[in-house]
């Protein structure tokens, strides 16, 4: 069930600045695809033209063949889409729990009215995705969290409460911005092993940004490195990181040629 | 003593998991007895107060209604609508005409809540596209072309004398005086309106509405669409407000252009933060705030009405920005933290605590990223 994007020469524009420049290529269904690139590199703004965060000025985004460019994220949403945030944006002042839920939204029936009576049906379902949420907190080294004040967990916890948010979506894709960003190292090791896990587990695609490149080196099947808003190169991790273009856009030419 | 506080206070951290079942199952009786308790209580109140007491505490029903209407849109939702008291006036009018017209009182109590939730319906799918500020722009706009339209359309609104309406005189076989009755139906009615908004504030619409106010890219993300539930939460808000004119109308029994004014619009706004914005209780204690401290300021002097409102508002603002409603929170709140400070040896009682303690700093640093 896992999801296919392709992106075909898209573009995106501010006024006269060149954001993205005709960057094109294919995440196949099930893979684990990094998207990596220097500062500025544009990046998250490829992110937010998958996301439906911004809309590309020209091209083409499909998810598994249908084409989305230009959709609102919350219809996105409705194509399997899920996605992470570079900065955690939880309740802070709800529970781990209720935080997650939020993630069942759109798999809870009922209109306002049906909510408002508590009909039947409204209440096994909120009772089931409950069930869901703690299973999945559970799953994720969380249980003992699911009842505690967002705002009591710490950055990196908070991270694997939204992670769980987003699966609770039961997402086809999953996007993920910066998942490493601000973690000690310790916990960099139980994010890659928590979406090994997922790949395993789950039957879906995940996309990630990230500067980290232990991580994505440990994780991906395939990456695509961006700079100055266009593709680089494409290839494993391997192949970008001895890539001599990757080194001199990460360090500078003149820096890569004194490293030769 | 000192010594003795601390002990304590660590001793029940350590024994938190093994204390929580107990307190809890505890809890769930309290849970269980409290709401039939209350209805006892409701239930009896009428009979025994006074009419002034009973007229008050219609009156509290009333405004405490509006509030809740209010705190739909402004409190969960978090879009600020200053023209709350528009609803309820479009209400109170509706109920006039209709009952001056011998209209069946249950289709006339239908129109009071359909009509101002068309209205807030249109008002919305044109205020909600706009951001933060310019919705509160076009709500201030409804009191102001109220008042006067209110006026102008004198055929059905009696213009700037008003309508009165009695209605719903209380039966023969009740055997109640007519303040009773009255605040029967305020209490049956309201509580009903305030148990389904309640129910509807948590669960699935709840959590949307909370993130609409919280974070609207995470909302959309999520597959919320900030637009459509801005355009419910406002059209549920105007429905209640509807209600709280139809029980305007039954306890007032007058109505005129100065019941939709601006100032009051305004009034029911500091009503419903002193209350407690996004807080059922709050909606209550906002009504009794409403009601309440006109008539006991102008028992001394009537200008101090104004003069107490703005001062506790702001007092409010300051110190309880969870309104009266988060009183109790805030002080077991500041009780814990305090403790958790005597408290700094004792042994973490998470797996994850070398990353969750010491989080207070990292949190507010949190909260100001959050709706950036």
């Amino acid at each position: 069930m896992a999801a296919e994007l392709t992106l075909q020469d898209v573009s995106l524009q501010f006024g006269g600045i060149k954001v993205l420049q005709e960057v094109s290529f294919t995440v196949e269904p099930g893979q684990i695809f990094g998207l990596v690139g220097p500062n500025g590199a544009g990046k998250t703004s490829l992110f937010n033209c998958i996301s439906g965060h911004y809309k590309p000025t020209s091209g083409v985004v499909r998810i598994d063949g249908a084409e989305v460019q230009g959709a609102r994220p919350a219809t996105l949403a409705g194509h399997g889409l899920a996605r992470t945030f570079q900065h955690p944006a939880l309740q802070l002042h709800e529970t781990v729990l209720e935080n997650v839920l939020l993630g069942a939204h759109s798999r809870l029936p009922g209109g306002a009215l049906e909510w408002a009576v508590r009909t039947p049906r409204t209440r096994r379902a909120e009772k089931e995705l409950r069930a869901e949420a703690l299973e999945l907190l559970e799953r994720n080294d969380l249980g003992w969290a699911a009842h505690l004040p967002a705002d009591e967990l710490s950055h990196g916890l908070h991270k694997g409460v939204e992670l769980c948010r987003a699966l609770l979506m039961k997402p086809k894709l999953l996007l993920l911005d910066e998942p490493a960003a601000g973690l000690p190292h310790t916990e960099v090791e139980t994010l890659i092993a928590t979406v090994r896990r997922l790949r395993a587990e789950d039957d879906i695609t995940v996309v990630i940004v990230e500067h980290h490149m232990g991580l994505i080196a440990a994780l991906t099947d395939r990456v695509v490195v961006l700079d100055h808003g266009a593709k680089l190169m494409e290839g494993s991790a391997a192949e970008a990181q001895s890539d001599p273009r990757v080194i001199e856009a990460y360090i500078g030419k003149d820096a890569a040629d004194d490293a030769a | 003593m000192a010594s003795a506080s601390s002990l304590s206070t660590s001793s029940r951290s350590a024994a938190a998991p093994a204390a929580a079942a107990p307190s809890f199952r505890q809890r769930r009786w309290v849970r269980m007895a409290a709401p039939l308790v209350l209805a006892l209580v409701l239930a009896v109140l009428p009979l025994v107060l006074p009419e002034f007491a009973n007229e008050t505490i219609a009156r509290i029903g009333v405004f405490a209604v509006a509030v809740l209407g209010l705190n739909v849109v402004m409190g969960y939702t978090g879009q600020v609508s200053l023209g709350q008291i528009f609803f309820l006036g479009v209400g109170a009018y509706v109920t006039a005409y209709g009952v001056q017209n011998d209209w069946n009182i249950v289709l006339v109590f239908v129109l009071a809540c359909l009509i101002p939730a068309v209205a807030g319906l249109i008002v919305a799918l044109a205020a909600a596209r706009l951001g933060g500020l310019a919705i509160a722009m076009v709500t201030v706009a409804l009191p102001i072309v109220g008042v006067p339209l209110a006026k102008r359309l004198s055929e059905f609104t009696g213009g700037s004398q008003g309508l009165s309406a009695r209605f719903a005189d209380n039966p023969e076989w009740t055997g109640l005086y007519d303040d009773q009755w009255q605040l029967y139906i305020v209490l049956v009615i309201g509580g009903i309106v305030f148990l389904l908004t309640r129910y509807l504030v948590r669960g699935k619409y709840g959590r949307a509405f909370a993130i609409v106010k919280g974070n609207e890219n995470v909302a959309s993300s999520m597959g919320i669409s900030p637009y459509r539930y801005k355009v419910l939460a406002f059209t549920i808000a105007s429905l209640i407000g509807g209600v709280s004119g139809f029980l305007y109308m039954l306890v007032v029994q007058y109505t005129s252009p100065e019941t939709m004014s601006f100032g009051h619009s305004i009034e029911l706004l500091a009503a419903m933060v002193i209350g407690g914005a996004g807080s059922i209780v709050g909606s209550i204690l906002g009504g009794a705030w409403y009601v309440l401290v006109p008539q006991l300021t102008n028992a001394v002097d009537a200008s101090l009405t104004a003069l107490l409102q703005g001062a506790v508002l702001l007092l409010v603002l300051f110190v309880l920005p969870g309104g009266l409603a988060s009183l109790p929170r805030a002080l077991t709140r500041g009780r814990r933290r305090s403790g958790a400070d005597r408290g700094v040896g004792a042994p973490p009682t998470t797996p994850s605590s070398t990353a969750g303690s010491g989080t207070a700093a990292e949190g507010s640093e949190r909260e100001r990223q959050g709706p950036a």
